[in-house]
């Protein structure tokens, strides 16, 4: 089976030019992500608090076009696992991902803080809608 | 048998010229492994940019960078305009990209000099420097700054190309290419230089791919990546520029392809400038942008791919700013490549890929206990001094 077809099978939708989206289960995020492996490059992770839920977002790019993975998570206990298998970058994406958004990424190499001082509260998201910016 | 030591560069180190902290575990002169930690000029910039109006974002945004302020603006600018459904007059589009290329000169030439500073061949580092003041005074007869140039507004741009400008831009560039062609000719002959260059730090194309690298250093590799080529923006599609690709890999090539594809820039400002439509510089922006949505846009700065994901539910502000900028991505090729080279050469290997590290780090505040907690200048300075002194 070519790359093609394996994205041919996957459930895309066309949100704007040049981006697809869909959403993926928590388990399905690796295998999913392999697939896209062969097309493209992890170009970003971006993480959302929609209060009641989070949201990690996956982008992909190759060429002109971006597919975007769409992972929910509840907020009480977010856990994905690493790409970092799939994509060597993804490593430090994630370390920014756990720390800004206290999600919890299994086997992902590095679980040092990248950006946030030694002294920082364990507990404290900064880019959760709930962490003050005052 | 050698013993296994960790040698920390940074946050505070000569050959860094940001903060940031790497830690190479070294036998004899061999790295072995590498760690990597950023964040000494993280701001707060996304979280910030969340309670603010899109036109306050505006000006928070060009303050990513003071290298590449103006990718920034003219980036998230565009994912406004594109949240709105605004469309950007032609000509403001056109000096959105002359700006835009003005800028890739300065930056080049900037990391020229840093490069062959850590390289220790000063003489290039002073000449280069020297030429880049011809571009910061253009900049600067332009827009009025020689950085932050505060180029865009939501709908357009607030600066025109008069005739007296058109003039001091060719004629810069006339003599920037001529120096280049100087540059060119140094870093592909000079024997010393060479030995610091050549076959250093090889990252091979299978690598480039694998590790998702961006920018000229992907280009180094053999990769042709390129947003301005693979995804046209602003007066790209109807001014394409060739990609500059190298297949060596290493440092030299590094240095090679940034100076190649400035003719390359050197030709787009000429033909841009020649092609100048007439025609407003701004259109009409809403207070409000109507509906909710998200937008991703993604621009080629000097670096690389810079990266812009910007969500609103409607009204005057975004609920979400996500910045990837391309050091990031590169930054890992950075570890990677360190493995096995002498750790005289990690601080060059890190300088070809260009590092901005405040493009790289965004957030700070801190906040203790549930109470606001403001700091005097004066508090800050006792609080730094006892720090260093415990």
């Amino acid at each position: 089976m070519t790359t093609a077809d394996k994205l041919h099978d996957l459930p895309l939708t066309e949100t704007d030019t040049n981006r697809l989206e869909m959403p993926v289960e928590i388990d399905d995020l690796v295998s999913v992500s392999q697939v896209l492996s062969e097309w493209g490059y992890l170009a970003a992770i971006t993480g959302l608090d929609h209060g009641d839920r989070l949201e990690v977002l996956y982008h992909i790019c190759h060429g002109p076009d971006v597919i975007t993975l769409r992972v929910s998570l509840d907020p009480q206990a977010p856990t994905v696992d690493s790409l970092h298998p799939v994509f060597p970058q993804a490593g430090t994406y994630e370390r920014e991902l756990m720390e800004m958004f206290g999600v919890e990424v299994r086997g992902t190499p590095d679980r040092s803080r990248l950006l946030l001082p030694d002294d920082w509260p364990a507990d404290e998201y900064p880019l959760r809608k709930e962490a003050s910016d005052d | 048998m050698t013993e296994r030591f960790t040698i920390p560069i940074g946050p505070q180190h000569p050959a860094l010229k940001e903060p940031a902290h790497f830690a190479f575990t070294v036998e004899g002169e061999t790295v072995t492994s590498a760690s990597v930690r950023l964040g000494y000029a993280h701001r707060g910039i996304e979280k910030a940019a969340e309670t603010r109006t899109f036109i306050q974002d505006l000006y928070l945004m060009e303050r990513v960078c003071g290298i590449c302020s103006h990718i920034h603006a003219s980036t998230f600018a565009r994912a406004v305009e594109e949240l709105a459904g605004v469309t950007v007059p032609p000509r403001a589009r056109m000096i959105r990209t002359l700006v835009a290329e003005l800028e890739r000169i300065h930056s080049h030439l900037l990391w020229l000099g840093v490069a062959a500073h850590d390289a220790g061949f000063e003489a290039l580092f002073m000449y280069s420097w020297r030429d880049r003041e011809t571009i910061m005074a253009v900049l600067e007869s332009l827009t009025g700054n020689r950085v932050n140039y505060s180029v865009n507004v939501l709908g357009g741009v607030k600066c025109d190309i008069t005739p007296q400008l058109d003039t001091q831009i060719r004629e810069a560039v006339d003599y920037l290419q001529e120096r280049t062609e100087h540059y060119l000719h140094v870093v592909n002959t000079d024997r010393v230089f060479l030995k610091r260059t050549k076959g250093i730090g090889v990252m091979s194309t299978e690598q480039a791919i694998r590790w998702g690298v961006v920018g000229p250093l992907a280009r180094a590799s053999g990769v042709p990546r390129d947003i301005r080529v693979e995804a046209p923006y602003d007066a790209y599609a109807d001014f394409p520029i060739d990609i500059v690709l190298d297949d060596a890999g290493d440092l030299a090539a590094r240095f090679t392809v940034r100076l190649r594809e400035l003719f390359e820039t050197y030709r787009l400002i000429r033909a841009l400038l020649d092609n100048l439509p007439e025609g407003d510089l701004t259109t009409r922006f809403p207070r409000r942008i109507k509906q909710a949505g998200e937008v991703i846009v993604r621009s080629e700065a000097p670096r690389g791919e810079l990266f812009y994901f910007v969500r609103t539910e409607g009204g005057s502000s975004p609920s979400r700013v996500k910045v990837r900028t391309p050091t990031l991505p590169n930054m890992h090729s950075v570890l990677e490549l360190a493995v096995g080279a002498q750790l005289a050469d990690a601080p060059m290997i890190l300088a070809g890929i260009d590092p901005c590290f405040s493009c790289n780090d965004r957030t700070s505040l801190i906040r203790r206990g549930g109470e606001q907690d403001i700091w005097s200048w004066e508090k800050l300075r006792q609080y730094g001094i006892e720090v260093y002194r415990a």
